[in-house]
């Protein structure tokens, strides 16, 4: 019985060797012992002695190729004849390595979708060699899907030039598995459908993102019997994130509470579960948060005439798409704006509710970019086409500037909570707002 | 019901299963007519003679490793050794072979040996002498680690891990081996990885090993007086660790602090709490809290020395702090 | 040759069959690994057949041993079957430790092997340990601790052999001399002699020629027998060649050990031919009857390793089973 030679493992860590040169011819007698080949890894190169006495035979690499361990690359016969192929899978075998190589051009012919939510198709075979002359009906290969086994045509006329995927590999949808050129192929192509997957896997991991590094908390060393002075509780708020406990949250969901309630009421955080107690009472009192002398809301007025508003809206309705309410919006992010964070105004007109998100960023003209819902920097509720005059609402969840029709001109009222503005902001933006609106054109300067 | 030393129940819990099972022998450094420095194996030899109560010359790894190819061939040896900080020195025995036996020959070796050491600082011993490294023999699996808090767990979890077929690493506090309490006369066993509750409470768990339970109850009792309920627990074995008792008595105080003598970073302490961080997370009000020894040597003068490890009044004022709603870490 | 401690013929064509079977055995082995067809890496001990065999027919079943990272020998002359070791090469279920061990953790306790240990002179505790339960329980089984010429430089083995001696201990050390510590001449790792190391202790040390099967088993049963009469413990160094390299992907090692070194010991004082010689010479046995033997095994070793290949793996639900015992 032939003795199989094969490319030994050599290394700890080796996938491969390359064949320096053969000691050896086909068709020579050896010894066991005998030097065969010399092998090139990464370390040395080193000889590689025949394992039984024979004849060599079958060689089927060459000097310079690189060969996987545990491949068979030459046979030790009992005569100098070399046998026959086995299932003529040899022969196959220097196209099947060529991967790498240029496929030939040509129609791509794809793994079909089958199914509802089929994401692969089970190869089950092909039914045409590479190189064959096809027709677009004829059936190239069979796929199985969780339903049934389908046949998959051709597609299109010509030779198969090449199959890239095997029987039994699973083969995502949409990714080509032949090609069908119009001229027969000089070197029709066939290979596994993953060995473009390592590829493309190893492309991937070399662009993996390097994770950001965070600081690390510093643990109370709990050890110290050294009590370090308590530090007085501070409301912090990350981010807009609350700072609550997770078991405060999970009763907070779970009874429906908003604990957003307690950050505009001023409860320090973080939220534990005492503290729900005082959500719960906040649930049937309306919030009132004038408990303390100190934090009481706030109201102003001011009037303005409306000619100048008016002439401007006309001349802006002229000029293009006229979005009112953004215009309004652009004058109050202005006159809130100190900083260049961004700035939500919500405009509630007609019962209705929008957002802008700097709305006094884009150039005139431009619409402004709407934001999602939630709590806005300032809410402006347009009343100029109402039969109210005068407004004395209470505070919101943000500062509200109420605009109201007084015959020929407007009047501006700002309502907020203690903690929403102070007393000097809220004065310089009404102040600043009804200037706006009194004379609009200066905005735009 | 008599009350007796820590020193005393070890003896006995020995004494007993030797009487009971001939395969039982006690090996180590100056175990027989010296019964350890610290008295603890005194009388033994007389009972049960040198075959039996065997002195070895010092070297930690040779007993160690004979222990181990006895434990394999059929008999159940008590390994003695002197200090816990000398686990250092018998480390491929007890980590590469004792823990790995059975595993690596598919289940048909065993090795029943109990490693009886100690732990503990505050005795003056300095760094080579006072480490606790509990956490050092939990990490590999294979093995399995009892921490006794008063002489009743001494001898019940000793007469198990004489029994058990496993290698079992029995840490005593050597500061405890004084301290009375009631013990049983008669015969009994307390099995692995069963947590004891020692204190009931309801407002915050401590969770303590070793003398790190009567540091806990003593932080309970203080808190107590501020109107603060305190429950206490032993787990008694950390491995095998009984995970639902920690968990369910978290769940529901919904503040834990867990206390442990080995040093704080990567240890008992830290596993513990990353556990109930796991499995008890939507009934936390508080973070989970460590205290360990201090990451340092442990230093020779007693100015120093006392400083590295949890008192009950650092552990209460950490408990006030949890209770009081206070962050404790930087959010 | 030397005087027979085995006289019959029976034992003469055991000793031989179990030298070829550690042959066959490794150079099955050898192939399994250069084909990829077995994971991890493994230690030939081809050359060294005669000192496991000339010990371990000198013990009884329950007489134990503790092996080495090299041990599939010592596993095969302590009489373990070759389907199972090669399962555990393989990483299969059927294998002695149901695939959890692999080549340097084969323990085969049915017949007193304690298992191969892959922490150079790991093992030295361990076989002391069982000659001191022997020893306690009144048992006369003596333990044999092998280990290279390489462990020698471990400290465990002086602290275990000082309180063997102190106890008299029935166990005998058995150091491997195979010239080579890994990849490094033995002299350039040993200061002074091998046997004056045990001498120290009171031990009486033996060198024994480790490629004569019959000297190595009149020796260790001479020693044996005094061991079970409470003489012990002992140390025998015995002086071998290993044909392969440190382990079987150690081909290229013309820069610590000469061709022409292999070459003469395996042509000179290969322990199988030289044992096969001496007994076509005294008329035990024909050629043709020792041919036929030797491919018999070669067939036995060769159906072993189809049978392993095809064996099936362990289930994946044992990966945490037996991390304890019951």
């Amino acid at each position: 019985m032939p003795r199989e030679v094969i490319m030994p493992a050599l290394g700890m860590a080796q996938d491969s060797g390359v064949i320096v040169t053969w000691l050896k011819s086909p068709g020579d007698t050896v010894a066991e012992g005998d030097a065969l080949f010399e092998v090139e890894t990464d370390k040395a190169t080193m000889e590689v002695e025949a394992q039984a006495a024979g004849f060599l035979t079958r060689v089927t690499a060459a000097a310079g190729d690189d060969v996987p361990v545990g491949k068979v690359i030459a046979l030790i016969s009992d005569t100098a004849d070399a046998p026959a192929p086995a299932d003529g899978e040899a022969d196959a075998a220097p196209a099947e390595e060529a991967a790498p190589a240029e496929l030939p051009q040509g129609h791509d012919v794809i793994m079909p979708a089958l199914g509802m939510a089929q994401d692969t198709g089970l190869l089950v075979g092909w039914l045409k060699p590479p190189g064959d002359v096809v027709a677009a009906d004829d059936v190239l290969f069979e796929v199985e899907t969780d339903k049934s086994t389908m046949e998959v045509p051709a597609g299109h006329d010509g030779y198969v030039a090449a199959l890239l995927a095997e029987a039994g590999e699973e083969v995502p949808v949409g990714q080509a598995v032949a090609i069908i050129s119009p001229e027969k192929p000089d070197a029709p192509v066939r290979r596994r459908a993953d060995a473009k997957a390592d590829a493309k896997a190893n492309a991937k991991a070399d662009a993996k993102p390097v994770a950001p590094e965070t600081e690390p908390a510093r643990p109370a060393s709990a050890a110290q019997p050294r009590a370090r002075p308590a530090p007085a509780p501070q409301p912090a708020r990350a981010a807009g994130r609350i700072l609550a406990s997770p078991k405060a949250r999970r009763l907070a969901l779970e009874q429906g509470l908003d604990l957003e309630r307690l950050v505009s009421a001023g409860h320090p955080q973080p939220f534990h579960v005492r503290d729900l107690e005082a959500l719960r009472v906040m649930g049937r009192e309306q919030p009132s948060p004038t408990v303390s002398p100190v934090a009481r809301p706030l109201r102003l007025t001011a009037e303005t005439g409306g000619d100048g508003l008016a002439a401007f809206m006309e001349w802006a309705a002229a000029a293009g798409d006229l979005d009112e309410h953004a215009l309004l919006a652009g004058f109050a992010a202005a006159s809130l704006r100190s900083d260049d964070a961004e700035i939500v105004v919500a405009v509630d007109a007609f019962g209705a509710s929008r957002h802008y998100r700097d709305p006094d960023r884009p150039r005139l003209g431009a619409s402004a970019a709407e934001a999602a819902d939630g709590v806005p920097h300032l809410r402006l509720r347009d009343l100029r086409r109402a039969r109210v005059t005068s407004v004395s609402m209470g505070a919101e969840d943000a500062p509200v500037v109420t605009i109201t029709g007084t015959g020929p001109g407007l009047r501006l009222t700002l309502e907020c909570a203690a903690d929403q503005l102070s007393a000097d902001r809220a004065l310089a933006l009404l102040t600043d707002l009804a200037g706006r609106i009194e004379e609009p054109l200066r905005h735009l300067l | 019901m008599r009350e007796i030393t820590l020193s005393k129940a070890v003896n006995e819990a020995i004494a007993e299963e030797m009487r009971r099972d001939e395969t039982v022998f006690v090996i180590g450094e100056d175990v027989a007519e010296a019964g350890t420095p610290f008295k603890v194996l005194s009388g033994l030899v007389e009972e049960f003679g040198t075959a039996r109560v065997i002195d070895t010359p010092i070297a930690e790894p040779g007993f160690m490793g004979i222990a181990v190819g006895a434990a394999m061939t059929g008999s159940r040896p008590i390994v003695d050794l002197m200090f816990g900080d000398f686990i250092f020195l018998i480390m491929d025995q007890l980590c590469n072979q004792a823990a790995k036996t059975h595993y690596m020959s598919g289940g048909k070796l065993n090795v029943p040996l109990v490693l009886r050491t100690n732990l503990g600082a505050t005795r003056r011993s300095a760094a080579q002498h006072s480490q606790s490294l509990q956490a050092l023999v939990a990490h590999i699996p294979g093995l399995k680690v009892a921490m006794p808090s008063s002489a009743y767990e001494a001898k019940g979890l000793m007469k198990t891990a004489i029994r058990d077929n496993n290698p079992v690493v029995i840490f005593e506090d050597k500061l405890m081996y004084q301290d009375k309490a009631p013990v049983p006369e008669e015969d009994y066993l307390i099995p692995f990885g069963v947590a004891n509750v020692k204190r009931e409470g309801s407002d915050i768990t401590l969770i303590g090993t070793s003398s790190m339970v009567q540091v806990a109850e003593a932080a309970a009792e203080i808190l107590a007086r501020e109107g603060i309920s305190a429950e206490v627990i032993d787990p008694r074995t950390i491995v095998p660790l009984d995970e639902a008792a920690l968990v369910a008595s978290v769940r529901k105080t919904s503040r834990a602090i867990v206390i442990d003598e080995g040093h704080q970073s990567y240890g008992v302490t830290s596993e513990i709490a990353s556990r109930l961080n796991e499995q008890a997370f939507y009934h936390l009000d508080a973070p989970v809290l460590r205290m360990g020894a201090m990451d340092v040597p442990v230093p020779f003068s007693p100015a120093l020395e006392d400083l590295t490890v949890p008192t009950p009044e650092a552990v209460a004022v950490q408990a006030r702090r949890l209770c009081a709603g206070e962050m404790i870490h930087a959010a | 040759m030397a005087d027979k401690a085995k006289t019959n013929t029976e034992d003469y064509l055991r000793m031989f069959s179990q030298m070829v079977r550690i042959r066959s055995f490794e150079d099955n082995a050898n192939q399994l690994y250069l084909s990829a067809k077995m994971p991890g890496l493994t230690h030939m001990y081809s050359g060294e057949e005669a000192v496991a065999v000339g010990i371990c027919e000198a013990l009884k079943t329950t007489d134990k041993i503790t092996s080495t990272h090299r041990g599939h020998g010592h596993c095969v002359a302590k009489g373990a079957e070759f389907k199972q070791m090669f399962c555990e090469l393989l990483g299969k279920e059927e294998g002695y430790c149901r695939g959890k061990g692999g080549s340097m953790h084969i323990a085969d306790q049915s017949n007193g092997n304690l298992g191969a240990n892959a922490i150079v002179g790991g093992s030295m505790g361990i076989a002391t340990g069982a000659a001191l339960t022997a020893k306690l329980q009144g048992r006369d089984d003596v333990t044999v601790c092998f280990f290279g010429d390489g462990a020698t430089a471990q400290g465990l083995m002086y602290e275990v052999m000082n309180m063997a001696a102190l106890w008299r201990l029935p166990v005998i050390y058995a150091c491997e001399n195979n010239g080579y510590s890994e990849y490094t001449k033995t002299e350039e790792i040993a200061a002074g002699s091998i046997t004056a190391r045990a001498e120290a202790f009171g031990i009486e040390a033996f060198q024994v020629d480790g490629q004569d099967v019959l000297a190595v088993n009149k020796l260790a049963t001479e020693l044996v027998g005094r061991c079970r009469g409470g003489e012990g413990p002992f140390f025998v160094e015995l002086m071998t060649y290993r044909y392969h390299g440190h382990h079987v992907g150690d081909i290229n090692r013309e820069y610590y050990r000469a061709k022409e070194e292999e070459t003469l010991w395996k042509t000179e004082r290969d322990p199988i031919l030289r044992f096969r010689g001496w007994l076509v010479d005294q008329g035990i046995a024909s050629e043709q009857d020792l041919e036929a033997l030797q491919a018999e095994i070669k067939e036995d070793a060769e159906n072993a390793v189809k049978y392993a290949l095809e064996a099936k793996y362990p289930d994946t639900s044992e990966v945490d089973m037996h991390v304890y015992a019951a």
